[in-house]
């Protein structure tokens, strides 16, 4: 595949990003211990707890993503809990901790490689609430109002189609359900050399919005109380641009009126 | 994968529910298995417990063929002849 494509239509980006997340669970392996303290250091450095490291399996935390320990803190016994792009797992089996018996969480995402991985944790450690699909985010195979939360992190910002990516996630959601999710924007125009980079695309940056489109977004698929409970900088892209990680709740309300 | 999930599994194409379950193979979970949208006639295997829910274009047609042939005495009819995206209709000599 090219390094750069000018316009890419979004076929071309998904199966980018596929590819090399598929290529990531099965090239890093945390059974190593450097790279393994090295993935537990970040995931201290994103928010969580040591407690929450020891509660999940090992090969779960692969050291990406952004972060969602708020997202997972506020998880009540008994949800039903979405993760959207849920790769290994590690914030599945975090969230199933939270949920307890009586909750469910379920994993999607759109590379087999994560999935099975994620699967061969989930049953290692026989984890009883938890259930993940190949699926894609843009066309979740979720029934309409079934879910209480759904968590993300550091996902969306990868997908070609993020107004789908909420609509969707507003329709599976019950009412009073919420979104709870970590993720990459901008403040600043991102340059064109960037954007047009396959590499920075699959590296969470070229697709990120910037954060009032991000936002804007997330209310235009319906969504009420949307806000940002916290941020903090992720990167000095350069010049023009900040990637600024943060951390996003919305709910969905009674009725279906659009802002 | 469980069976109670099919509670709110929907189609992702046409988000219909509810969706038609086939075990092939179970154990604790699902092992190997079929689920249908009996308004698209569109398929989604079950393979090493999971299910897979991926929009046609994700899909790798090779694949998706083996998976029919091998099941193919417990896969309804209508799916193998007719089913979405891919069927065994005019593919029987292929294979």
């Amino acid at each position: 595949m090219k390094g750069t494509a000018g316009n890419h239509p979004q076929k071309e980006i998904k199966e980018f990003v596929r590819k090399r997340y598929g290529e990531i669970a099965r090239t890093r392996r945390s059974c190593c211990g450097s790279s393994t303290r090295a993935h537990a250091d970040a995931a201290l450095s994103m928010g969580y707890s040591e407690e929450d490291l020891r509660n999940v399996p090992e090969a779960s935390n692969m050291g990406l993503g952004c972060g969602n320990p708020t997202a997972l803190a506020s998880l009540k016994e008994g949800e039903t809990v979405l993760d959207l792009g849920s790769g290994s797992g590690f914030d599945v089996f975090l969230a199933a901790k939270r949920v307890g018996p009586s909750g469910e969480v379920i994993g999607i995402d759109m590379t087999e490689e994560m999935v099975l991985k994620a699967k061969a944790s989930a049953s290692k450690y026989r984890y009883k609430n938890v259930e993940f699909r190949l699926g894609e985010i843009e066309n979740l195979p979720i029934e309409d109002n079934s879910i209480d939360v759904i968590i993300s992190n550091c996902v969306i910002n990868l997908s070609p189609d993020k107004e789908k990516v909420f609509q969707e996630a507003y329709r599976v959601l019950k009412t009073g359900g919420r979104i709870m999710i970590s993720d990459l924007v901008t403040e600043g125009e991102l340059p064109e050399s960037i954007r047009k980079s396959f590499d920075a695309w699959a590296g969470c940056v070229a697709g990120a919005l910037e954060k009032n489109q991000y936002l804007t977004a997330i209310k235009r698929a319906g969504f009420k109380n949307v806000k940002i409970v916290s941020e903090r900088t992720f990167s000095e892209c350069c010049s023009q641009a900040q990637i600024k990680s943060v951390q996003v709740e919305a709910y969905k309300r009674t009725g279906r009126t659009k802002t | 994968m469980k069976k109670k999930l099919m509670d709110i599994l929907a189609c992702p194409i046409d988000k219909y529910y509810p969706l038609e379950l086939r075990v092939f193979e179970e154990k604790e979970e699902i092992i190997a298995g079929i689920i249908t949208c009996p308004k698209c006639l569109r398929w989604y295997p079950i393979r090493d417990e999971i299910p897979e829910m991926l929009p046609d274009e994700l899909r790798t047609e090779k694949d998706e063929l083996i998976f029919l042939r091998k099941w193919k005495e417990k896969i309804p009819q209508k799916i193998l002849l007719e089913g979405k995206p891919f069927n065994l209709k005019e593919k029987g000599k292929t294979g």
